[in-house]
């Protein structure tokens, strides 16, 4: 007796869950069919790829003070800095980034970097799209990583840190 | 004397603490492990108190004192943690920091700065300062080394009094008062020292900060290795910082028996050599006329066949003062008991028939007596050019009443710190040091001068010499390689022995006690003993044993190779064509010479004549030991490897004795250093090996008679003195950008006097000439040589000073022309060696 009624119980939830499989069946996906569709935007707040920033003049924001490499908790980042000279003028200040890199292979995508940053110059940007065939073409050198106009990542190149 | 001073008692935050009488009250609390921050004070100077960041709240004061310069009593209440103290900690952070730019990320202090840590723990985190900065001027330069920011300077004055107490230079000094103060040279010239590197060290903010590292990595980028520096004598204990595989900055070790915790600037700046692009890769043959790329295996066969080929007793080696302990073994167990010759000397500099192949090199106090002694005898050595960071030791002696007598044939940068300085003529020093021995025993002296010296000033020195209880004396290469040198040892040993005590020689540069101890000498094998006494050992571990027969010295070893009596001549980490007294015989004996084999790291001017060149290692790329000049045993770590296919001296042996049938194997350097120890008594690491003196015969003996000085020479009227600087620009160090910067053109020093009459003034390029060979080089007047003199530093490739030295004549006479275009430049110009 206590057993059929067991097996009653059983049998309903069972049609319960599927219920609710039925009732998603025939509404249109949460998902997106990636690559093929894309979505319109990500979040404000979303982490994604890094950008070093420019002043509105064109100057790097970057003084290579090696901030972000100390705070960086998967050790994505790589700075070796050098002197700025009159002639060869790159940020302001004596003190500028020569060699600059991303491991984005590494990276945790915690952005962390960008809270250390004394001068606002690295960013984390919207974009996700992160994949290569090669281990190599995941580290992003400095070219790769430097804005190619002030404003380019999305960041005001007026803004004060 | 021995008793102890008495003890007083204090409280520090409720902890009782026992002191000696006259410790400061920060000194007591750091015993006790209660850390007080401050910024002034350093321990190795005395209380300045100018930070004020050490406040303490003592007891029955009214109010906060500065535990630096506050002297404990006994029954004393300190607290170090109070409100109040906290309060005038932050206080006195926040008013530091009103004119600290804050530039903390552009600052190569950053990371290791006490200002930073200092603000983190014990700043208030907040200023209440929003008007305008103390503005400067930055960076400022201030010569090759160092940079000026004086908006990060807190004026603690470590840096101005390392100057005026440890080194004695003065080199910097602080200008204007109040808010205006700062620190810096006079009218901002290059800052002239040889210790500068220490201030940057002891700089508490980032206000000196080193040139060659500026932004060259955070602290948290290097690896620091322990290792030794090589390039003097002294063996100071260092920290290379290496990052990607570079050294990017050189910090001193302590090592309170040797360094204590300074550099000079050589060990400083001095390591960039590593890693020019002129070091050699890969092995090189002479084909044809010139010297081409080839394998490790052809280089090899070439050498091993040619040793092969010679007899053994055709073949010689020189060199070692560049090797580890463990190259220089395995050198002499290579040549003693492979090719079976006993031709090996390491003193490839050492004049024929001088008194620096009598006397057995190094010390026999230990550097750290100098710091005890009352009366210090330096004779022939330039203490601060050669061994610089001896004189730190030095002037603490002299700072706690101690009296320098100096013998030498040139005025010394140190000058005002001498009590007794004798500058006589060259060649007369035999004469000078007679006559302090005989103004010693009191023996009347007259009036009149010796040598160019007043009488008076020999009895003065005399009789404070008579007086001394802590003798130190000191004999350097001037007055060995001097034309008296024999002479002026034979009197120091005298004197030694009436003041029991014994004569410290002052000579070789990096590891040449080493290579003596290691047995590259023609007449003792391993620890400096004799042939015939170590065969025995050295037959049951080589399995071959040399013969007992003493072997060639260095000058020999050129004389023969000029006669043609050599076959092949191996040098290891040496160049005899800069390094030999006088080059035309070392360039007629290579002329004469089959075959010559040079390792090495560079293209010396040695390696550039040679037949085959291999590459070879340098210190900091070396696992090992080294000896510095008082004999102590000090451990080499290598920091960066080798470039190309260089290797480690001695695998270059253990693999040319593989090729002539013979096996040398070794595990590594311990192995080798191991069965060192098994003949060498006493030989552990950083432990003193004592100097070895078997070898010396009794100086009566074999000491000439000073040769003859003769008389002057219209043709050439000035007399060459020669000597080592600690800047200059041989092989190596004109490969360490600062140090080539900091000794600048070949220069020589002429006496106002003779420069008038020659028509020279200061900077004018000028030709040196003797009747064997010229140098061009820039003239710089002191009156710091006598008339009639010029000096001339060794070690400039493009000045080769040996090249002057005529060996057969007991004084190098020169005459001096003005290149420019003065009255009689015309001639002065075809004569010149080449445009500066």
């Amino acid at each position: 007796m206590t057993t059929l009624r067991v097996r009653i119980r059983q049998s309903l939830a069972i049609l319960k869950g599927l219920a609710v499989t039925f009732r998603y069946l025939f509404r249109p996906p949460v998902t997106v069919r990636y690559p093929e569709v894309k979505r319109a935007a990500v979040q404000p707040r979303f982490k994604g790829r890094h950008w070093l920033t420019l002043y509105a003049d064109g100057m790097e924001r970057c003084v290579g003070c090696e901030l972000c490499v100390i705070v960086c908790p998967s050790q994505a980042i790589y700075v070796r800095a050098a002197e700025n000279t009159p002639e060869h003028q790159v940020s302001k200040g004596e003190r500028y980034a020569t060699d600059f890199q991303i491991n984005e292979l590494r990276c945790i995508f915690c952005g962390f970097c960008e809270e250390a940053c004394p001068t606002g110059a690295i960013v984390l940007g919207r974009e996700y799209e992160l994949a290569s065939f090669s281990r190599d073409a995941m580290i992003y050198t400095k070219p790769m990583l430097t804005e190619p106009y002030p404003g380019a990542s999305g960041r005001d190149p007026q803004r004060e840190v | 004397m021995s008793q102890l001073p008495p003890t007083i008692t204090l409280t520090i935050d409720g902890r009782t603490v026992s002191v000696p009488k006259g410790t400061t009250v920060y000194n007591a609390a750091r015993r006790s492990g209660i850390e007080i921050p401050i910024f002034c004070y350093h321990d190795r100077m005395p209380p300045l108190g100018a930070c004020r960041m050490c406040l303490v709240k003592v007891e029955k004061m009214p109010k906060l004192q500065t535990s630096c310069t506050l002297e404990a009593t006994d029954g004393m209440t300190v607290f170090t943690t109070t409100p109040e103290v906290k309060a005038g900690q932050e206080a006195i952070l926040e008013f530091l920091l009103i004119n600290h730019p804050l530039d903390c990320p552009i600052c190569d202090k950053g990371g290791e700065c006490p200002l930073q840590d200092q603000a983190y723990q014990y700043g208030p985190g907040r200023s209440r300062f929003v008007e305008t900065k103390r503005d400067f001027a930055k960076p400022v330069s201030l010569g090759r080394v160092l940079v000026l920011d004086r908006e990060r300077c807190i004026l603690c004055w470590r840096c101005v009094r390392f100057g005026e107490l440890i080194a004695g230079d003065d080199a910097l000094k602080g200008f204007e008062r109040g808010f205006h103060s700062e620190v810096n040279t006079p009218f901002t010239l290059p800052v002239k020292s040889k210790f500068i590197g220490n201030t940057i060290a002891i700089c508490p903010v980032g206000a000196l900060t080193a040139k060659t590292y500026r932004f060259a990595a955070r602290p948290w980028d290097n690896q620091p290795v322990a290792s030794v520096c090589t390039l003097c004598g002294v063996g100071c204990a260092l920290e290379f910082d290496v990052r990607d595989g570079a050294i990017t900055r050189t910090r001193a070790r302590e090592s309170p028996a040797v360094n204590d915790i300074w550099l000079c600037d050589l060990g400083f700046f001095g390591h960039t050599y590593v890693h020019h692009q002129d070091r050699l890769r890969t092995p090189l043959i002479r084909r044809g006329g010139g010297l081409g790329e080839a394998t490790w295996d052809e280089a090899l066969d070439v050498v091993a066949r040619r040793l092969r080929a010679a007899a053994p007793g055709r073949v010689a080696m020189l060199g070692g003062t560049r090797l580890a302990n463990e190259d220089a073994y395995v050198a002499g167990r290579f040549f003693r008991s492979v090719v079976g010759t006993n031709h090996l000397d390491h003193r490839t500099d050492a004049p024929p028939g001088g008194a620096s192949l009598l006397a057995p090199w190094g010390m026999t106090s230990s550097l750290a007596d100098m710091n005890d002694a009352d009366v210090i005898v330096l004779v022939g050595c330039d203490i601060t050019e050669e061994y610089p960071v001896i004189w730190l030791r030095m002037k603490r002696a002299l700072d706690r009443g101690a009296a320098m007598i100096a013998v030498t044939p040139k005025g010394l940068e140190i000058d005002r710190f001498i009590a007794h300085h004798l500058v006589h003529r060259y060649g007369s020093g035999a004469q000078v040091v007679r006559a302090l021995l005989e103004a010693m025993s009191g023996a009347p002296n007259g009036a009149g001068e010796t040598g160019g010296v007043l009488r008076d000033a020999i009895t003065a020195a005399g009789a404070r010499l008579a007086r001394a209880a802590r003798p130190q004396i000191l004999i350097g290469r001037g007055a060995l390689d001097a034309p008296d040198g024999a002479e002026i040892y034979g009197l120091l040993r005298e004197l030694a022995a009436r003041l029991h005590t014994s004569v410290n020689v002052m000579r070789g540069k990096g590891n040449a006690f080493g290579a003596a101890l290691a047995g590259l000498l023609p007449d003792a094998g391993p620890g400096g003993r004799p042939l015939a006494e170590v065969r025995h050992d050295l037959e049951s571990l080589w399995g071959a044993a040399p013969s007992d027969a003493a072997g060639w010295n260095a000058p020999e070893i050129i004389e023969a190779a000029g006669q043609g009596r050599l076959d092949v001549l191996y040098v290891a980490g040496a160049d005899p064509g800069t390094d030999a007294p006088d080059r035309t015989r070392w360039t007629e004996a290579r002329g004469r010479l089959p075959f010559l084999v040079v390792q090495d790291a560079f293209l010396t001017q040695t390696a550039q004549m040679a037949d085959v060149v291999l590459p070879a290692l340098v210190a900091p790329e070396k696992d090992g030991t080294v000896c510095n000049i008082e004999g102590r045993v000090q451990r080499l770590r290598a920091a960066v490897p080798g470039p190309g296919e260089s290797r480690a001296d001695w695998g270059i042996f253990a693999a040319l004795a593989e090729r002539m049938g013979k096996v040398i194997a070794y595990s590594g350097w311990e192995e080798i250093f191991d069965e060192m120890r098994s003949l060498i008594p006493g030989l552990e690491i950083d432990a003193r090996v004592p100097r070895q003196g078997s070898r010396i015969q009794d100086p009566g003996s074999r000491i000439q008679e000073a040769r003859p000085v003769d008389g002057a020479d219209t043709d050439f009227p000035l007399i060459l003195v020669l000597g080592d600087v600690l800047f200059d620009r041989g092989a190596m160090t004109s490969r360490s950008t600062a140090i080539a910067d900091l000794a600048g053109e070949p220069w020589a020093l002429f006496h106002p006097e003779d420069a008038a009459r020659c028509g020279i003034g200061e900077g004018d390029a000028t030709v040196v000439r003797s009747r064997r060979g010229s140098v061009a080089v820039r003239a710089k007047l002191s009156p710091a040589v006598l008339p009639g003199q010029v000096f001339l530093p060794r070690g400039f490739d493009a000045a080769p000073a040996n090249a002057l030295v005529d060996l057969t004549e007991p004084l190098t006479r020169v005459r001096v022309t003005a290149l420019a275009p003065v009255a009689g430049g015309a001639e002065g110009r075809k004569e010149g060696g080449g445009p500066l």
